[in-house]
């Protein structure tokens, strides 16, 4: 690890400043990734600002009946709060569904959206890797690609987010607040995080010295029917092989609206907005699942070793809906 | 006699563990310390052009850096598993060459971890590289030449006639995946001297008095200059025998550097540096009469081995033990990869010699349309096929039957998909396990006290199975006093040799010695009970009475075979569509002799079966295709069971003490419990979906296909 100097910040406009003033500084939240990055020399900030001080710990209403949840709760808090656990379901379930409980004690939900990749080979100095070190290439295309990505990758890039949270927040619609040195906006979720395209080196949309500093839920009433499906090689404590999030509104047997979004398929947490298209109006059925899971899989392209998360991913896709349209529950 | 043996007895040492007080290697407390951090090689197989160390000589708190250009002095020692061992054949840094990727190619100290690891990544390296060789198709295979004194080739009766003339025939191919030990305690050592000629050592290790020799021969130092520390170790299962290289390292620069120094691996550099079991590959040829007889078992393995050492897989082990055959043929080859050293793990060579043939038994059983338990009952034999001696108290048919009776077995329908609970798709499954009953030579000091306490010293270990409390609990039995009045002292080279922790033989080695230490102290007492023995030292004043014993094995070896059995028993559940592999139930049933610890010893088969059901489930250290470097690097990405994972786990034991082995009956319980597992769940998950499963670990994505 280099040496770094460590600031504790006590506003949010000094964490803002401060990050403004110094490009090799970082914000510091629970650490539990940040720091895992530094003991490899992923990561070699000169200034930590640590923001666990800031007063962005509160879950609230918003007044048309959402949740603003603070960038620093800690994503135990988030999965226990009642409101998440009776309006968003999937959300509850989906932060359960990651990592262990310590690390989900201590992890913050700004942190989660902003957890790197678990390619093996950025992880590892001794590789080659264009997301570490821009223009050096990407051993993953040749290599031991079994968690990669399927769809929106590039040649440059075919890491996916590992993030569950994220899968069942970009279902919900979310808004990321932000606040930086030119002041505070919105970022809608699904435009939050990015594609690899040419610079895979860029996770976010997110301008240098930025501090997420909450993020709102807009109501969502039918996503009490929603579902978090995680398919991994254990049961527990692993990232997703692929993930689904889920939700189903019907009146009858049709299909009024729905909500889909899928993780470990993708550089960024997946929204296959045609499949969900393809589902409005139709007869909550099987035949429809499965023809919106081969949308939602439409222009896969699977690498040597995850040619599987193709039909793992769209089975899932039809488990999670079939569940959703009876009524939720845990997958 | 307090009737102590063979009760459940919890861990004497456990208070310690859980509150921390219990020091493992990287926590000894020495002043003046100093920390070192390796530096390893990125690329499989090339040599090292150029390497710039001035950036780390520079950096804060940098102490040296050793390449190498500047080795530190060894010795090769005898090195061969007598005297001496070192686990892989070239000493570290000793020239240019990288053999594998993950090598070690220098050291960084630093006066801390952090900056002798800063240090390490300063470092800067060109090599010349050569295509490594990484991919199991394309390497060249060679007959296995012998190991630790044995052939793998054997042949018994006419294969090519046993196989022509059976009613029933099967053959398959199995394959296993290169699988890391993966201990919970990472390898560490901290290396001491005392002047330039004396050496302490606090390094686990499962063989105190091997790895004092070993740094003598290493340092040319007679062996008492040497003193082994090693109180607890944290999981060893193999990979904690002898030093490795980044050991032998770690003294020499210690010495050179004149400070005491600590190394300590990281997850990442245990995935090349510290073993592993290597992937294999086995063909097995079964044919059988239409009654379910063997008439032929042809059994070919391929494992691999690094291009600095030779360790085979020795998976033909277990087939002339298990079923009665008359023609029998076992083929080892070895090829040589561009990977790290691998090594013993857990059963090496009976886990996936298992798997292999308990999974064709299955295949067996269902062709013949027989039920499993009934075609192992059908073939047991009674002697070792190889040795020609018959087995030592062999209860194997019990293990079978007390465990369906546990399990339910009967009411399984013999059909494939007939199950299903909750939308899944359930099935059972069953297969053998086994472990040889070894034994070695321990000695044993007893001192007892005036205060009705006695001392137990051995420099044997504890690997985190239970060895203290199976010493405590044996000298309790044969003093006749309660178990918390017994101090027991390992891990130590000052006290009497107490032999290998491997093999699963420490209980079956120590035991008797501590039973023939105890009866010493006893006779020299002149008394027939601990009691009496401590009155009459009161009133003598006299501070203890002391006697130390030895025991090994003898003439029993050439008239028995001895061999530990066992049946596991699993059900799982099997979410088709979404390739979801639970195992839900489970029943072992062991014959292990005595049992001398029932809580302990039943906690070692657990354990086992959970590691097993790794190997059966997720296990697999993949290599970069390209590069050979590991792509595993830390308890997230090599994955073995968490708790949900993991059903409720029911042991039993059954059978007698084998009095022909030792005096105490004790055959050890260590490795058997995982032998066997991976392929009960194989044939469980063929019984839930009628897809036969060959190639472990069973992902996902076999699951769906
Ligand atoms: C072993 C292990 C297993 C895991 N398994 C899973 C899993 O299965 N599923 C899953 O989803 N996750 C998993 N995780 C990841 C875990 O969810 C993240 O590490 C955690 O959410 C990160 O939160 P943190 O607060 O600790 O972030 P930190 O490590 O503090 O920060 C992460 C990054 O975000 C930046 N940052 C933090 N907060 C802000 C902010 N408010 N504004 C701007 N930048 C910010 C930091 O600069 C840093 O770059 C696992 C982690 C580990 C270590
Ligand atoms: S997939 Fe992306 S993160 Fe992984 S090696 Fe390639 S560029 Fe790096």
């Amino acid at each position: 690890m280099k040496n770094f100097s460590y600031v504790r910040a006590a506003s949010v406009k000094e964490a803002v400043q401060q990050s403004g003033a110094n490009q090799a500084a970082l914000f510091i939240a629970g650490g539990t990734n940040l720091v895992d990055r530094m003991k490899v020399f992923l990561d070699e900030p000169s200034h930590l600002i640590d923001i666990t001080r800031l007063q962005m710990q509160r879950i609230e209403p918003t007044t048309d009946g959402g949740l603003r949840i603070g960038a620093l709760v800690s994503n135990t808090a988030v999965a226990d709060h009642p409101d998440v656990r009776r309006n968003y379901p999937l959300l509850s379930r989906a932060i359960l569904s990651g990592a262990s409980q310590q690390i989900r004690n201590v992890a913050t939900v700004g942190g989660n959206i902003l957890q790197r990749t678990r390619c093996p080979y950025y992880y590892d100095t001794a590789f080659a890797c264009n997301k570490r070190k821009p223009g050096t290439g990407c051993p993953a295309t040749t290599g031991i690609n079994r968690m990669h990505a399927l769809l929106g990758a590039s040649d440059q890039c075919v890491a996916v987010h590992p993030s569950d949270m994220c899968v069942a927040i970009a279902a919900l619609d979310a808004i990321v607040e932000v606040e930086g040195p030119r002041g505070r906006r919105q970022i809608p979720f699904t435009d939050f995080h990015r594609l690899p395209g040419d610079t895979p080196e860029r996770d976010t949309n997110l301008e240098p010295g930025e501090l997420i500093t909450a993020v709102v839920i807009p109501p969502l009433p039918f996503a009490k029917s929603g579902v978090y499906l995680k398919l991994r090689d254990r049961a527990s404590y692993a990232f997703a092989l692929v993930s689904v999030a889920a939700a189903l509104k019907l009146e009858g047997d049709r299909i009024q609206a729905a909500r889909l979004a899928l993780g470990g398929v993708a550089h960024k947490p997946w929204r296959p907005t045609e499949a969900e298209r393809f589902l409005i109006g139709k007869p909550a059925n099987t035949a429809t699942f499965q023809q919106s899971a081969e949308i939602a899989l439409q222009g896969a392209q699977p690498l040597a070793y995850n040619g599987f998360k193709v039909e793992l991913a769209k089975r899932a896709i039809q488990r999670s809906l079939t569940i959703s349209a009876n009524g939720g529950g845990v997958a | 006699m307090s009737n102590v043996i063979g009760t459940s007895v919890s861990r004497t040492e456990g208070r310690a563990k859980v509150t921390g007080s219990a020091t493992y290697s990287a926590e000894h407390q020495i002043s003046g310390l100093v920390h070192g951090y390796l530096i390893t090689a990125s690329v499989a197989n090339g040599q090292i052009r150029a390497i710039d160390t001035r950036e780390a000589e520079k950096a804060p708190g940098v102490i040296a850096v050793f390449t190498h250009k500047n080795a530190p002095k060894v010795f090769m020692p005898k090195n061969d598993f007598m005297n001496s061992k070192i686990y892989e054949a070239r000493l570290p840094l000793s020239d240019n060459q990288v053999h594998y990727a993950g090598q070690i190619i220098g050291l960084v100290v630093a006066d801390t971890f952090e900056r002798a690891r800063h240090g390490a990544h300063l470092v800067k390296v060109e090599y010349d590289t050569q295509t490594p060789l990484i991919d199991a198709k394309k390497v060249t295979f060679k007959e296995a030449p012998p190991q630790f004194g044995e052939e793998f080739a054997f042949a018994k009766g006419n294969i090519a006639a046993g196989l022509a003339n059976a009613a029933i025939k099967i053959e398959a191919t199995y394959t296993s995946s290169t699988e890391l030990h993966a201990p919970i305690e990472p390898h560490a050592i901290i290396a001491h001297w005392q002047g330039a000629d004396a050496l302490t050592v606090y390094e686990h290790t499962q063989w105190v008095a091997g790895a004092q020799r070993t740094y003598a021969e290493l340092f040319a130092l007679p062996a008492e200059k040497v003193r082994i520390v090693a109180p607890y170790i944290g999981g060893a299962f193999g990979c904690k025998a002898v030093p490795w290289p980044h050991a032998i390292l770690c003294a020499a620069v210690a010495r050179q550097v004149k400070r005491p120094l600590k190394v300590v691996l990281s997850r990442r550099q245990m995935t090349a540096n510290a073993g592993h079991r290597s992937e294999t590959e086995q063909m097995l040829r079964l044919a059988a009469t239409k009654d379910g007889m063997l008439t032929a078992i042809a059994h070919e393995v391929k494992s691999y081995t690094s291009p600095v050492d030779v360790f085979i897989e020795p998976c033909t082990g277990i087939t002339p033990v298990m079923y009665t055959v008359p023609n029998l043929q076992l083929k080892q080859e070895l090829a040589v990869m561009n990977i790290g050293t691998p090594t013993f793990m857990r059963a090496p060579g009976e886990n996936p010699g298992l798997w292999a043939l308990e999974s064709a038994m299955d295949e067996l059983a269902w062709a013949l349309k027989m039920d499993p338990v009934e075609l192992r009952l059908k073939n047991e034999t009674r002697e070792h096929q190889r040795k020609g001696l018959p087995f030592s108290a062999k209860h194997f048919a019990d293990c079978l039957n007390v465990g369906a009776e546990r399990f339910g077995w009967n009411d399984r329908p013999m059909q494939v998909r007939s199950l299903t609970r909750d939308g899944k798709r359930v099935g059972w499954g069953m297969a053998a396990a086994t472990f040889p009953g070894l034994r070695g030579r321990a000695s044993v000091k007893v001192r007892l006290l005036p205060d009705g306490t006695a001392h137990v010293l051995t420099a044997a270990n504890d690997m985190g199975t239970g060895a203290y409390t199976v010493v405590a609990v044996t000298a309790a039995e044969v003093l006749g006093i309660p178990v918390e009045k017994i101090r027991v002292e390992m891990g130590d080279s000052r006290l009497p040799d107490g032999g290998l922790a491997g093999g699963s033989q420490m209980t079956a080695s120590l035991a008797p010695a501590v039973t023939a230490a105890c009866q010493e102290v006893l006779k020299t007492a002149n008394c027939t009970t601990a009691s009496e023995a401590c009155a009459a030292l009161r009133q003598s004043g006299r501070g203890a009475i002391e006697a130390t014993a030895s025991s090994a094995p003898g003439a029993e070896m050439k008239k028995w075979a001895f061999q530990s059995w066992g049946a596991h028993f699993a059900e799982v559940t099997v979410d088709e569509e979404i390739g979801r592999l639970r195992v839900t139930r489970w029943v072992s049933v062991m014959n292990i002799g005595q049992v001398i610890n029932a809580k302990a010893a039943a906690s070692q088969v657990r354990g086992a079966v959970i590691m097993g059901i790794g190997q059966a489930l997720m296990e697999e250290a993949h290599l970069d295709p390209n590069t050979g470097y590991p792509v595993v690097y830390d308890l997230a990405t090599y994955h073995f069971p968490a708790h949900a994972d993991t059903p409720r786990i029911d042991v039993a034991f059954v059978g007698k003490p084998d009095l022909n082995f030792n005096p105490i009956g004790a055959r050890g319980v260590g490795e058997i419990g995982i032998t066997g597992v991976s392929a009960a769940i194989a044939n469980a998950v063929y019984h839930a979906t009628g897809k036969r499963l060959r190639s472990l670990p069973l992902t996902p994505d076999k699951l769906i296909g």
